[in-house]
């Protein structure tokens, strides 16, 4: 063997190891069908502010919210509840926060990460932090994009504070789900299923029911942080509006930290003790 | 003593007709879907609604006090169907994910298409894996309600007055089910991971209708309604069964909709179902 | 009588850690739900080539798990350098494994696809594409390090692999089935690849269901069957000792007539029998019979003896031998 390089392994730390698991998985995650096809769904947004835009030029009829006219600030708080909070982001923990050891399981390339000396729990978060960075990558430029497109130039100065807490919150709900998927991905069988009816079915149920049920989603905390009105269509909204019950911004956070951290832990920890056995 | 030959032997019975190759994929699709228990788990909890309402018809046929609230009406199968729409989708999602995805990744397009077995009959045995599955959420309960409704009011007063029911059950039922199986199939026959084919199913669903959402809460019109399968086949199933429309869109332009997506999924299907990639 | 040697010279059988040993099977069970993969299974594996054989279903790619911490054992333990292995990742450094199966990042070239793997046990940036180049020149895949894998012949695959589980030059190489999808050239330069490896210094598992790749590494081997080990140790020894089952010699010559009527004077000969040119004997001593023979053929009394084989001896034998146990 070449005695001029190095020979032997130097032992990493869990966060150096964690970071390296990042660099290997970003690129294959940022050019995956998977983000093609989240690409797809943020455009959906984008196409949607084009159209308000070209509607509002040709002088179509005023924009109403809750009954009351609203211009392109209103839209944008609109297209940020029911479009990405509701559903997008949701929907994106779900689809990559389940995947993150499955694909790899499905792909068979968990072998090659699982026999390198690092633990399996710095492989997920790894993999949860290049998560991160592809869905945030992808999510918040449509975001601005969305804004500019929507918010008129003399309301952009004032509303500007406005987009970068939308952002910051959008990327925080990107974090809790997809570390509350990352466990769910890790632990149970049809991880999907259980997501979908986790985000279409209980959050969507007990937000509309009164009573402390709601403490048990991430939506409660997530939606207390929103600055923008909530727009009220359909039953379901108009039951969640009527039951709604704000806790304070600095409790929200709060929680929401927790749930990142604890779901993490949880997916490392499962990770950890479970035998990943591939199809032959 | 004679010696017999111990070698291979020619099959000398006989073969079913060409033509019949689907019922054999049909069969066997069907027979490995029984054998999973969480599946039956899955169906059972399919019917459950179907208990409710007998149990609503029941009490409605047999207590005058309750006649009055509980009598069965053409919309209580409306919304019977409607409801059963979470079950359908939970169903397409177990059962089509798979369908074509895990042929695909198992190179066994090949295998087939080199059998006497035309693509079409291929696409119409995997269609009918699921479509049969499908009508067992949705026809046949449906029906089976009416046929209850008969015997527990003991005359034919209600189905008469009604007559209507039946091919309104049968064709909302068929409409519903063909939208649901040929989009499947389309997106299985995309690609080779039946997670990601399910993944898709779901945000096609879910994005559609959070799109419609978002239009009618920031224009407070509901014509847009054709954007979303869901809320398409919901204003279809007013229609049918002579109910207010849901929405303010033209019946043509749902069945125009409804009709390019079933039209698209078979292009797709038509492009996709091959014995050969050709890799770029 | 057992088809498992009592003692088998070479090996320990004993199932205590033996000193040498690279890696330690103690009990060592592995189930499936209902399906039982290993059974009970005490093994050391010592340094250099060891291959692992065994059928389709024998067990060898829950072992080779088993061995690379992929796995838990349902019972008993394994040990790889003295230390159990499993949700132990430190000692991964010092094992380079190449799976069985066909799987990569498609989309990556063979060059950042090795760097990145080996920048997980700890390399720097340059240090890993370095160690990288070098394993792919080692394996003939340097001229295709910056094509993707995903373009790669099933033979460069393989061979991709192969680099990755020793860019970081660890101790031991654990290879599954590592001939798979090679052409015959290949196969022979990869098989010698090992042997240089060997020599270097580095202990080698290699599993196998094609036997006479396996006899040209080593002769050093572990069978195993329905989750069961059958034999372990020198496969000479092995076959030595599978003495319910006599010993096969070929022996040609210009006068196999005159060659019989001496065999026959023999005791140990259990059976004898023609072909143009050649007689096939059966003994229950091979060795005295060969010592028999070294005389008759420097006497010359039968004529000249011009060719003398054993078909049995080797791994085919032996395999068949004790598989049918």
């Amino acid at each position: 063997m070449n005695g001029a390089l190095p020979t032997a392994s130097t032992h990493l730390s869990f966060w150096t190891a964690s970071r390296r698991v990042f660099d290997l998985s970003l690129g294959e995650m940022l050019w995956s069908r998977r983000t093609i096809f989240m690409a797809l769904v943020v455009g959906g947004p984008v196409i949607l502010a084009i159209v308000v835009r070209v509607l509002e030029m040709f002088g179509m009829p005023a924009l109403r919210l809750n009954g009351q006219r609203v211009g392109g600030v209103g839209v944008f708080g609109v297209v940020i509840w029911m479009l990405f909070l509701r559903f997008i982001i949701p929907i994106l923990g779900v689809f990559y926060g389940t995947a993150l050891m499955a694909d790899e399981v499905e792909d068979k390339t968990i072998t090659y990460l699982f026999t390198r000396p690092v633990p399996r729990g710095a492989v997920l978060v790894g993999k949860y932090l290049a998560y991160l960075a592809c869905t945030g990558l992808v999510v918040l430029p449509s975001v601005m994009l969305v804004y500019f497109l929507l918010v008129r130039v003399n309301e952009i100065a004032g509303t500007f504070v406005q987009l970068l807490t939308d952002l910051a919150l959008l990327a925080l709900g990107l974090a809790v789900y997809g570390a509350v998927f990352a466990f769910v991905g890790a632990f149970f069988k049809r991880p999907l299923i259980i997501g979908l009816v986790f985000i279409g079915g209980w959050e969507q149920t007990v937000m509309a029911l009164p009573g402390y049920m709601k403490r048990f989603t991430v939506a409660y905390y997530l939606q207390a942080l929103v600055p923008h009105a909530m727009p009220t269509e359909g039953v379901v909204s108009l039951l969640q509006g009527m039951f709604r019950d704000t806790p304070p911004i600095a409790v929200s956070l709060t929680w929401l930290t927790v749930y990142v951290i604890l779901f993490l832990y949880l997916a490392a920890r499962t990770v950890e003790r479970k035998e990943y056995v591939l199809e032959q | 003593m004679p010696i017999h030959d111990q070698g291979y032997r020619r099959y000398l019975g006989s073969r079913a007709a060409v033509g019949r190759g689907w019922l054999v994929i049909t069969k066997a699709g069907i027979r490995t879907v029984l054998a999973k228990r969480s599946f039956i788990g899955l169906m059972l909890l399919a019917w459950a609604p179907f208990v409710v309402r007998a149990v609503q018809i029941y009490i409605a046929a047999n207590f005058a006090q309750a006649a009055s609230f509980l009598a069965p009406k053409a919309e209580t199968f409306r919304e019977y169907l409607g409801q059963q729409g979470i079950f359908v989708f939970f169903v397409t999602i177990y059962i089509g994910a798979g369908l074509i995805a895990n042929d695909r990744r198992a190179n066994a397009l090949q295998v087939y298409l080199s059998k006497p077995l035309t693509r079409a009959e291929y696409v119409a045995g995997k269609f009918a894996i699921l479509f049969l599955f499908l009508v067992a959420v949705t026809w046949v309960p449906a029906i089976l309600l009416l046929i209850i409704q008969i015997l527990f009011a003991g005359s034919f007063t209600f189905f008469r007055e009604n007559i209507f029911l039946l091919p309104a059950i049968t064709l909302f039922s068929l409409v519903q089910v063909l939208v649901a199986t040929m989009t499947m199939l389309a997106l299985s026959s995309m690609s080779k991971s039946s997670r990601f084919v399910g993944v898709m199913y779901a945000g096609l669903i879910f994005f559609t209708t959070a799109l419609f959402n978002a239009i009618r809460g920031i224009t407070g019109l509901t014509s847009f309604a054709w954007i979303s399968p869901t809320e398409t086949l919901e204003q279809l199933g007013n229609l049918i069964f002579r109910l207010p429309p849901a929405f303010d869109m033209s019946p043509i332009i749902a069945v125009i909709a409804i009709v390019t997506l079933i039209a698209g999924s078979a292009w797709i299907l038509e492009r996709r179902v091959r014995g050969i990639e050709v890799v770029q | 009588m057992s088809a498992v040697p009592q003692e088998v010279p070479g090996a320990n059988a004993s199932a205590g850690a033996a000193a040498g040993a690279i890696v330690q099977a103690t009990q060592l069970s592995k189930w499936y739900g209902q399906v039982s993969g290993l059974n009970d299974v005490t093994a050391t594996i010592p340094g250099g080539i060891t291959g692992l054989l065994g059928p389709n279903g024998a067990g060898k790619s829950t072992f080779m798990k088993l061995m690379t911490g992929q796995l838990k054992p349902s019972k008993g333990s394994i040990a790889v350098f003295g230390e159990a292995i499993w949700g132990n990742p430190s000692v991964y450094s010092r094992i380079g494994f190449c799976p069985e199966q066909d799987a990569f990042y498609d989309r990556m070239t063979g060059l950042e696809w090795v760097t990145a793997l080996v920048r997980l046990n700890g390399y720097s940036e340059t240090e890993a594409v370095a160690a990288a180049k070098r394993a792919l020149d080692q394996v003939d895949l340097i001229e295709a390090a910056g094509k993707k894998i995903g373009a790669y012949s099933k033979g460069m695959r393989q061979r991709v692999k192969m680099a990755q589980a020793l860019v970081h030059d660890p101790a031991l190489l654990i290879l599954d089935e590592p001939l798979t999808g090679m052409d015959p050239l290949m196969r022979r330069r990869t098989i010698r690849l090992i042997k240089d490896w060997a020599r270097a210094g580095k202990h080698i598992i290699v599993s196998s269901h094609i036997l006479h790749e396996i006899e040209s590494m080593t002769s050093n081997i572990l069978l195993i069957n329905n989750g069961r080990i059958l034999a372990e140790g020198n496969v000479h020894a092995i076959r030595d000792l599978i003495d319910t089952h006599p010993h096969t010699v070929f022996v040609r010559g210009a006068d196999p007539r005159a060659l019989a009527r001496r065999f026959l004077a023999d005791d140990d000969l259990l059976s004898l029998r023609f072909e143009p040119g050649a007689v096939i004997i059966e003994t229950a001593k091979p060795d005295a019979f060969y010592a028999r023979l070294t005389d008759l053929a420097a006497t010359g009394e039968a004529g000249s003896i011009d060719e003398v084989t054993s078909p049995d001896d080797n791994l085919q034998a032996v395999f068949r031998y004790l598989v049918k146990q």
